[in-house]
C-alpha cells in the first residue's frame, strides 16, 4: 500500500498530458462568451441515452435542423447559430458536470431548450448566478418561471404543467362528473406541479387509492404494476397520467396485461407523444396497429398544432425543413420534433429581435419586454414579462383517433387560457401570426 | 522507542505525501481552465470515495457495491444539517463523516457475518434501497427533487488575498483540504499496525484469528472507517449543486469500484490513477470522437463502453491494476 515514486510520476505525467489534451482555447472576442462576429453558440442538455431518452432525444436534432436552415439563409444578423448538446442521461449528478462543460469549455452564450425538470433543478441556481440566459427550457414546472426575481435568466419553453392540468382538470371534472377519476404521476416537481393543477381544478384524489406515484426513471426497471394494480383495485374509471412518454407506454402495457380497461385515459402533453408511445411498445413486441388502438380515445392537450395536422401551415413548413436538414438517426415527424423546431424558431426570433449588438443582458431584457409579442406555431400566446417567465399560457384539448392524430374534441379547436396561480380558466382570443413563405421569423 | 520512531516516520511520510498531492492539485488547477478545474474538484471528492474502497476491499477484502449509497448518507446528512439546522457548510461536512461512520457501524455489524457474493449482494441492495428512502419519506428528504445546496461564492478575504477566484476554483479549494486529510488518514491507517491487522484478516481469516485478531470487530472497524470516508465524499459531491437520489445512482457505486480496480485495489496511488481515469477519460474520448467525426449515436456510448472494456481487460489480464503492473515492471528491472 505504498505510494511509490514511479507511480506518483506516472500519475503526474498522465494528468499533465491529459490536461494539456483536454484544455481548450477560447476564441471568443465579444464581450459575452459564445458570441463572435460570425457565430452564436447555444448549449442544450437532455437525456440522449437512458430510460427517459425515448422521444426526447429527437428534440436536439430537430432544433439543430431549424438552426441549420436559418444558417443556410444567412444566419441571424450575419451570425450562424451553433447548438452544442450534452447527454445527461436524466441524472442530476451528470447534469451538473455537463453544465460546467457547456459553460466553461464550450463557452456557450446561452442555455437553450434543456430537457428535464429534476435535472434542471440541479443547475438552475448556478446558471442564474452566472447571469447566463437559460431560454425556452423544456420543462413545464412553474416554479422555474413564476418568480423572475429568483431565476431572472430562466424562460420557459412549454406551457406550465399547472396551466395544462387546470385546463384538462376542469374539462374532466365537468365531462365525467359521475366517474371516479384517479391519477398516476411521477414523484418529482413535474408530477407534483401537475397534481397541484388538477387539484386547483377541483379534482380530488385519495392517496394509496385513487392517487398513485412512482420515482421518475424507475418505470423501465421496476415497472408500474403496483400503481396500475392499485388504480384498478380502487375502481378508477378515468386515469390521468402526469409522467414522461416512456412511463405512459409502460402504464398502458401494464394495464393491458392486468386486463384493466379504464373508461378514459387522459395524459399530460409531454407524456403523450404518439410516436414515442408506439416506438416503446413496438420494442416490447406490440404491433403498431395494436398500440394505435390502445392510444385511441386518449385525451390530451397541446399548445401547438397536432403533428399529424397536414393542413397546418407551420406543420407543413417545419416538416419540410425536418426532411431537408435533420441529420438525426430518427427524424420521424412527431411532437418532439415539432417542439424542437418551434423553440428554435422562437430562439431565432429573439436573437433577431435583440439585433446586432447581442449580449446576455440584452437578450433577457428583450424577452421580458417583447417576448410576449413573439409568434410561433403555438395557438396560445407567450406569457413572458417582467413579472413572469412562463411560456405558452393556453392549451387546446384533443382526443387521439385511430390514426394516432390528436384531433380537437368535438371537431373544433378551442384554446383555453389560465395562469399558474388561482386564476380562472377562460377561452383565449389569441390569433396566431401566419408563418412567412421562407419559414423565418419576421421581427421588427 | 523504536515503535514510536516508526509511527513518527510513517506519520511524517503520510504528511509529506498528502502535502504533495495538495500542491499537485493546486499546480494542475493553475494550468487548467475552469471546466477542468471543476473536473479536478470532482476527482478530489471522488478520490475520497475510491479510497474508502481501497480500505474496505483492498485492505480488508470486503466487497462493497454500495459505496455510492453511503455517499448519499453523507450528502443528505450535510444538506439537512445546513438547510434545516442552519449549520455552517464546513461543520456539516465534519458531522457527515460521523453520521456516515455510525451508519457504517450498523452496516458493519451485519456485514461482519457475510462475505464474498453475499456481502456484494447486500451492499448492492443498499445502493438500490437508500435513494428510494429519500422518496418514501418525501417530506423530510425532499423526495426526487432533492435539496439544493452549493459551496456558495468565494469569500471576500480569499479574493482580496489571491485575486479573482472562479466558482470552479473555489469548489476545488473547499474540497482539497478534506482530500489531503483523507489521504493522510488512509496512508497512516494502511501503514501502521491497524492496516497490517486488516491485511491479515483479508489474506487468511483463520490464521489471523489464531494470531489473536478479533475478526468480526476488525471487519466492523473497517466498515466504520470506509463509511466515514464515503460519507465525506458524498457530502462534498452533493454540494456541487444538489443532493437528490439521481445524484447518487447505483452506477455511481459501480463507477467508484471501477476506478479502484483499474488503478489497483490494494494501492493508494492506484486509487488516484483510477479516479483520474474515470473522470478525464470520457472527456478525452469525446475530444477524439469529435475530431474523428464519429456519429453522435455511437459517440455517446463510447466513454462507458471504453471504461467497461478497460475494466474487463484489467480483471482478465492484470487483476492488480495499473499499480500492480508498475510494481511488476519495477520488480523486473531490479532482477
Amino acid at each position: 500500500m505504498n505510494l511509490r515514486k514511479p507511480l506518483i510520476l506516472t500519475v503526474v505525467a498522465s494528468a499533465l498530458v491529459g490536461s494539456l489534451a483536454i484544455s481548450s482555447v477560447s476564441a471568443t472576442a465579444a464581450s459575452d462568451p459564445g458570441v463572435t462576429s460570425s457565430e452564436i453558440v447555444l448549449g442544450m442538455q437532455l437525456p440522449q441515452t437512458g430510460a427517459a431518452s425515448p422521444g426526447y432525444n429527437k428534440v436536439d436534432d430537430a432544433a439543430r435542423a431549424y438552426f441549420d436552415y436559418v444558417n443556410s439563409k444567412g444566419g441571424v444578423n450575419g451570425r450562424s447559430i451553433k447548438l452544442v448538446v450534452k447527454d445527461d442521461t436524466y441524472k442530476a449528478g451528470l447534469t451538473i458536470s455537463t453544465a460546467s462543460k457547456l459553460i466553461n469549455e464550450d463557452k456557450i452564450f446561452a442555455f437553450f431548450g434543456s430537457i428535464g425538470t429534476q435535472t434542471h433543478v440541479s443547475i438552475i441556481k448556478d446558471i442564474n448566478r452566472r447571469k447566463i440566459p437559460d431560454i425556452f427550457v423544456n420543462s413545464g414546472y412553474s416554479g422555474f418561471y413564476t418568480d423572475p426575481k429568483k431565476y431572472p435568466t430562466t424562460f420557459g419553453g412549454l406551457g406550465t404543467y399547472t396551466v395544462e392540468a387546470k385546463i384538462l382538470g376542469k374539462y374532466l371534472k365537468e365531462k365525467y362528473a359521475d366517474k371516479k377519476i384517479g391519477i398516476l404521476y411521477q414523484s418529482d416537481d413535474f408530477g407534483r406541479n401537475a397534481l397541484a393543477g388538477f387539484t386547483a381544478a377541483g379534482l380530488k384524489f385519495e392517496a394509496k387509492k385513487t392517487s398513485a406515484s412512482f420515482v421518475a426513471g424507475t418505470q423501465g426497471s421496476l415497472g408500474l404494476g403496483t400503481q396500475i394494480g392499485q388504480l384498478k383495485a380502487n375502481g378508477v374509471d378515468i386515469v390521468i397520467i402526469a409522467a414522461v412518454s416512456s412511463a405512459t407506454a409502460v402504464a398502458y402495457a401494464t394495464a393491458s396485461a392486468l386486463a384493466y380497461k379504464p373508461t378514459k385515459w387522459a395524459v399530460i402533453s409531454v407524456g403523450a407523444d404518439a410516436t414515442t408511445f408506439q416506438t416503446i411498445l413496438g420494442a416490447k413486441g406490440v404491433p403498431a396497429a395494436t398500440s394505435a388502438a390502445m392510444l385511441a380515445g386518449t385525451i390530451s392537450a397541446s399548445h401547438a398544432p397536432a403533428p399529424g395536422d397536414a393542413t397546418d401551415e407551420y406543420v407543413t413548413a417545419f416538416k419540410k425543413i425536418n426532411e431537408d436538414f435533420n441529420k438525426g438517426v430518427d427524424k420521424r415527424w412527431d411532437n418532439n420534433i415539432m417542439q424542437g423546431m418551434n423553440i428554435a424558431y422562437l430562439a431565432t426570433s429573439a436573437l433577431m429581435g435583440v439585433g446586432k449588438d447581442l449580449t446576455r443582458a440584452k437578450l433577457i431584457a428583450y424577452l421580458e419586454n417583447n417576448g410576449s409579442k413573439l409568434s410561433s406555431a403555438a395557438f396560445a400566446p407567450l406569457g413572458y414579462s417582467k413579472s413572469t417567465h412562463e411560456a405558452f399560457t393556453g392549451f387546446w384539448l384533443g382526443e387521439y383517433d385511430a390514426t394516432t392524430l390528436l384531433a380537437p374534441i368535438d371537431g373544433k379547436r378551442v384554446v383555453y387560457t389560465t395562469d399558474s396561480g388561482t386564476g380562472e380558466v377562460t377561452v383565449s382570443n389569441y390569433k396566431r401570426t401566419a408563418i412567412a413563405a421562407d419559414a423565418l421569423p419576421k421581427v421588427a | 522507542m523504536s515503535k514510536v520512531k516508526t509511527h513518527k516516520v510513517i506519520g511524517l511520510r503520510s504528511t509529506r505525501l498528502s502535502i504533495v498531492l495538495f500542491l499537485f492539485f493546486i499546480l494542475l488547477s493553475n494550468q487548467f481552465e475552469p471546466y477542468n478545474q471543476s473536473q479536478l474538484a470532482n476527482i478530489a471528492m471522488l478520490l475520497i470515495a475510491v479510497l474508502s474502497i481501497t480500505l474496505l476491499t483492498g485492505a480488508s477484502g470486503q466487497i462493497s457495491l454500495g459505496q455510492g449509497a453511503i455517499m448519499a448518507v453523507g450528502g443528505y446528512s450535510s444538506a439537512l444539517l445546513v438547510t434545516r439546522l442552519g449549520l455552517s457548510m464546513w461543520l456539516s461536512f465534519i458531522l457527515a463523516i460521523f453520521i456516515s461512520a455510525l451508519f457504517g457501524l450498523f452496516l458493519g455489524l451485519a456485514a461482519a457475518r457475510l462475505s464474498g457474493p453475499y456481502l456484494a449482494g447486500t451492499t448492492l441492495v443498499m445502493a438500490l434501497a437508500i435513494p428510494s428512502i429519500a422518496v418514501r419519506f418525501e417530506t423530510f428528504f425532499s423526495g426526487d427533487v432533492g435539496i439544493s445546496v452549493d459551496y456558495g461564492m468565494p469569500p471576500k478575504w480569499l479574493t482580496n488575498l489571491i485575486g479573482e477566484v472562479s466558482i470552479e476554483e473555489w469548489s476545488l479549494y473547499v474540497v482539497l483540504p478534506f482530500t489531503a486529510v483523507a489521504l493522510f488518514a488512509v496512508l497512516n491507517l494502511s501503514n501502521t499496525r491497524t492496516g497490517r491487522t486488516w491485511r491479515a484478516v483479508r489474506d487468511n481469516e483463520v490464521a489471523a484469528s489464531l494470531a489473536g485478531i478479533n475478526i468480526a470487530r476488525t471487519k466492523v472497524i473497517v466498515f466504520v472507517c470506509a463509511s466515514g470516508l464515503a460519507g465525506l465524499a458524498g457530502a462534498l459531491y452533493g454540494f456541487r449543486g444538489l443532493v437528490a437520489p439521481s445524484v447518487y445512482p447505483t452506477d455511481l457505486s459501480l463507477t467508484l469500484l471501477t476506478a479502484a480496480v483499474i488503478g489497483g485495489l490494494r494501492s493508494i496511488g492506484g486509487a488516484i490513477f483510477g479516479t483520474f481515469v474515470i473522470v478525464f477519460l470520457p472527456d478525452l474520448i469525446e475530444k477524439v470522437t469529435g475530431k474523428l467525426a464519429i456519429p453522435e449515436t455511437i459517440g455517446i456510448y463510447l466513454p462507458a463502453l471504453t471504461i467497461g472494456v478497460l475494466l474487463l481487460l484489467t480483471v482478465i489480464l492484470n487483476p492488480r491494476g495499473a499499480a500492480g503492473a508498475l510494481e511488476h515492471i519495477r520488480h523486473k528491472k531490479k532482477h
